[in-house]
């Protein structure tokens, strides 16, 4: 353990070092996720950041193979933007693009090893390596990770999507069903920002009323 | 017949119907003037920036960054440096982006330092350009272009000489520094008429001597020395951009705001000033519920007196019946002169408004800077007076059914 010699050089080391690190963390209320809709031309783009807690339910790392199960079907249906977001048959519109991921608000290359980790391991080997250690070494595992949570505060995590639609009639798109309330029963609200010809402005949907009306915005 | 009975009865009352009507002709022209200065607020509120895609400044609030930059309301908490608003103005997703400067002031306008650009970027009303009415935008580094009401106020013209000031209250002029006006824009009703617009290395020159904010004793660098020297400015109060295509300015926003270097803020201006109605939505559901209510007050005060003048005019009713009138007739009198009499006080509330639109229009423009349009009534005022005219209707129903009853009852001998 050479660790007196450690800490003599990063107490020298420390104080130029802190002025160097960047430490800023967005808002993030739970229930309450961020959509942006932008229309140019016969093209849609959005962008869509919700808490974890939202989407399924908790902020955590994923500590066991239900947690990944349901993070990973998540991705899966936040990946199918006309799903969640109904736009009428008139407008005719398709998915040019869609990508889905789950960031949290850690440093960030702790969250590169997450998405390695995942890589590395994907599905199948996750159950054969559960199959063959069992439990225990879940635990530990997870015990190991919390140790590094507590060293940073308690972590938010969110879903981060991107979509570009296409549409063959965009000015037929006069409303968005928000099905996104049917598919995460924890999200609350959504909270639009909007761009188009006719300049941009600000909605809220809600569960309660999951219609957005778009007349006006061609 | 009816028509005749009922105009022939408002014109023996004619005092007390002529207050009715007055009362409400009043209740309705405050309650649409109250909606022409909220609809016409927020109209001149939207029309003030169009066109420019993101507003960039220091991290505060969406709200206040849009009041300070675009409406000159309230300061800048903190700027935002120039090497930021070069590593942003470099991003491929930036089609143009023109750095605004404030602080300074002339009189009581303000002084914004900004590039030429701002004369081809910045519009207003869905679009439309500000142009020159005289002279020339600045070519020179102590040239000014001044919006048309600090012309109008100050009587200036294109040549004469104009001195700054440093802070909005300040008490000392750069008066070391002459600028010159070499134009004067077009009024557009936004405040860029009250304001007066230099380069941005001119509001660096004006600061040479002025080392925090105070002269330096004993100091003063000539002009010609102030040309030679490099005025790049260190940081500007905030900047427009401009996006090559609209499918980016959400990327760019959030690239902006994540910025790790310093905490910056951007925001659209629509969405931004969405959020500043819902602020203020509070306020004006409460001026609007005081004004409905004064016309509610105006049609019980119409009941009130139907109800007084039911007793004069019993006689009269039981003369009706007697010459074969039957107690509907009697009823649907009674409700027609309260739904002329609504109809009347909201015709002559509608003019009342019109007449007070262009006595106030031309004060309202020069103290608040807001330009109230006299147009033909929007369709949502057309419901209100056709409201109004119900709702008179419905309130005389309480007395006239109370007259059915009686003239069902009341032989021809009243006893009094």
């Amino acid at each position: 353990m050479k660790i007196l010699p450690l800490i003599a050089i990063s107490t020298l080391i420390s104080s130029p070092a802190l002025a160097e690190e960047v430490r800023q963390l967005d808002a993030h209320e739970h229930g309450v996720g961020h959509l942006d809709i932008a229309f140019e031309g016969q093209q849609i783009a959005m962008q869509l950041h919700a808490p974890g807690a939202d989407i399924v339910g908790f902020e955590y790392e994923a500590k066991t193979a239900e947690d990944r199960t349901s993070i990973d079907s998540a991705v899966a249906k936040l990946a199918q933007p006309l799903t969640l977001f109904v736009l009428p048959e008139a407008a005719q519109c398709s998915v040019v693009q869609a990508s889905a991921a789950l960031e949290s608000e850690e440093e960030h290359h702790d969250h590169g090893a997450h998405d390695d980790h995942a890589a590395d391991h994907g599905h199948e080997d996750h159950d054969d390596h559960a199959a063959d250690h069992g439990h225990k070494d879940h635990d530990k595992h997870g015990e190991d990770h919390a140790h590094d949570h507590d060293a940073h505060a308690a972590s938010h995590s969110e879903f981060h999507a991107e979509y570009l639609l296409t549409c063959a009639d965009p000015a037929a798109a006069s409303e968005i069903t928000f099905a996104y309330f049917d598919a995460f029963p924890n999200a609350r609200e959504l909270e639009i920002q909007m761009i188009s010809e006719s300049g941009a402005t600000a909605f809220e949907v809600s569960r309660d009323s999951p219609i957005l009306d778009l007349r006006g915005m061609f | 017949m009816i028509f005749r009975l009922a105009f022939c009865s408002m014109a023996a009352r004619a005092l007390t119907v002529t207050m009715t009507v007055i009362a409400i002709a009043l209740s309705v022209a405050l309650f649409l003037g109250v909606e022409k200065v909220r609809t016409g607020a927020k109209a001149s509120f939207a029309d003030t920036i169009s066109g420019t895609d993101l507003i960039v400044g220091a991290r505060s609030g969406s709200v206040q960054l849009l009041l300070y930059s675009v409406f000159r309301i309230g300061n800048a908490t903190n700027n935002l440096t120039w090497e930021s608003y070069s590593d942003i103005a470099a991003r491929p997703e930036v089609d143009w982006i023109v750095p605004i400067s404030l602080g300074d002031s002339h009189r009581q306008f303000r002084v914004m330092g900004t590039t030429t650009e701002f004369f081809e970027r910045y519009k207003y009303r869905s679009g439309r350009s500000l142009t020159l009415g005289d002279g020339a935008i600045m070519s020179d580094l102590f040239d000014a272009v001044i919006g048309a009401d600090v012309a109008a106020t100050l009587n200036y013209n294109v040549g004469d000489p104009i001195v700054v000031a440093h802070g909005l209250a300040s008490f000392t002029n750069h008066d070391d520094q002459p600028f010159r006006i070499s134009g004067i824009l077009e009024k557009t009703g936004t405040p860029v008429d009250r304001t007066v617009i230099v380069s941005l290395r001119a509001i660096e020159a004006i600061h040479v001597d002025w080392a925090s904010g105070a002269r330096i004793q004993g100091q003063s660098t000539p002009v010609e020395v102030i040309r030679q020297m490099d005025l790049q400015p260190q940081a500007v109060t905030a900047a427009l951009i401009g996006v090559n295509s609209r499918l980016q300015v959400f990327s760019l926003q959030r690239a902006i705001n994540e910025y790790p270097q310093e905490p910056l803020l951007a925001i659209l201006p629509g969405v931004a000033l969405q959020e500043l109605w819902q602020i203020v939505g509070i306020a004006e559901t409460a001026l609007i519920a005081v004004s409905s209510m004064v016309i509610i007050t105006a049609l019980i005060g119409m009941m009130a007196t139907i109800f007084s003048s039911l007793n004069e005019r019993r006689r009269e009713m039981a003369i009706f019946r007697a010459m074969g009138a039957r107690p509907r007739i009697v009823l649907g009198m009674l409700v027609l002169e309260a739904t002329l009499m609504a109809a009347l006080g909201a015709a002559l509330g509608l003019l009342l408004l019109y007449a007070g639109l262009v006595v106030a229009q031309p004060m309202v423009d020069r103290a608040f800077g807001l330009w109230l349009p006299i147009e033909a009534p929007t369709l949502r005022e057309l419901w209100v007076l056709l409201g109004v005219v119900a709702a008179g209707a419905i309130v005389s129903l309480i007395p006239a059914l109370r007259a059915y009853r009686m003239s069902l009852a009341d032989g021809m001998m009243v006893r009094i």
